[in-house]
């Protein structure tokens, strides 16, 4: 039953705490956060961030015309090719809501990244 | 072969290489307007001064926007230019498009990112004095006051 020596069980508890930990850290850093623009939107409209962590959003437009992925709130501008994926670094958000639009089509609805 | 003969070639080939880019076609246009910004008169001269040749459809050609390969950068600016923001198609922007517009005209001028310092170098006249800037923010201020945002 006690296969691990005394001096060794404080190492294997923090290993396997930090290997429980890792999908956690790798969510708070923003990683896995997506927007696809197709069909003249993007998806999802809302994309729901935890607040007062920096994030890491990438956006790919996969569509065949040029858009421009913009946010005033959030400061950002860029204007995105057919097939382009960029990766938006954001800073550690207050709770709220910080619309992007595709600044280039006025038409496309607005989107919101929701910071909780 | 010596340096000589060397340079000589290459210099050719340049000549050549130049003289075949002109015969790449640029799009110098300038699109009727689709809706023409109503602003106060000096508001309106300033921007037409320090913003129209990229803003809007209005655009000033300059003689080296027909030499390749500058031609193909300036058009490519303009192009952008446009699509970033067209005081010629002003009124048909959608209101919360124009309230957005003015928002980044507003920062670019207190971040002074605009007009780029690249084009100020071949346009002087383009130089935005205090003045010319505090005018331009008081106007967007009182735009963005008069025309609340969608919903309020």
């Amino acid at each position: 039953m006690n296969r691990y020596s005394p001096r060794v069980r404080p190492m294997v508890f923090a290993l396997l705490s930090a290997m429980l930990a890792l999908p956690a850290v790798a969510h708070s850093d923003g990683s896995g956060l997506n927007l696809r623009f197709a069909d003249h939107h993007f998806t999802p409209q809302n994309l729901a961030v935890p607040a007062g962590q920096p994030l890491m959003v990438k956006v790919l437009n996969d569509s065949k015309e040029t858009i421009e992925f913009e946010s005033f709130k959030l400061n950002r501008e860029v204007a995105m090719t057919p097939g382009e994926t960029i990766t938006v670094r954001i800073p550690a958000l207050s709770p709220g809501s910080y619309d992007f639009y595709d600044d280039f089509h006025q038409d496309v609805p607005q989107g919101a990244i929701v910071a909780k | 072969m010596n340096f000589g003969r060397l340079a000589w070639i290459a210099g050719l080939a340049c000549i050549a290489a130049a003289s075949a880019a002109q015969l790449v076609p640029v799009e110098r246009i300038n699109p009727p307007p689709t809706g023409t910004l109503a602003a106060p008169p000096e508001i309106a001269a300033t921007l037409k001064r320090a913003c129209y040749d990229c803003h809007s459809s209005a655009t000033r050609w300059p003689w080296y926007s027909r030499v390749a390969p500058v031609s193909w950068l300036v058009v490519r600016d303009v192009n952008l230019g446009r699509k970033e923001v067209n005081f010629s198609d002003w009124g048909s922007y959608y209101p919360v498009t124009r309230r957005r517009k003015l928002e980044w005209i507003g920062r670019a001028l207190r971040e002074e990112k605009m007009p780029p310092w690249s084009y100020r170098l071949m346009h002087p006249s383009a130089r935005l004095t205090e003045a010319d800037r505090t005018a331009l923010e008081r106007w967007i201020e009182s735009t963005l006051t008069t025309s609340p945002p969608p919903g309020e």
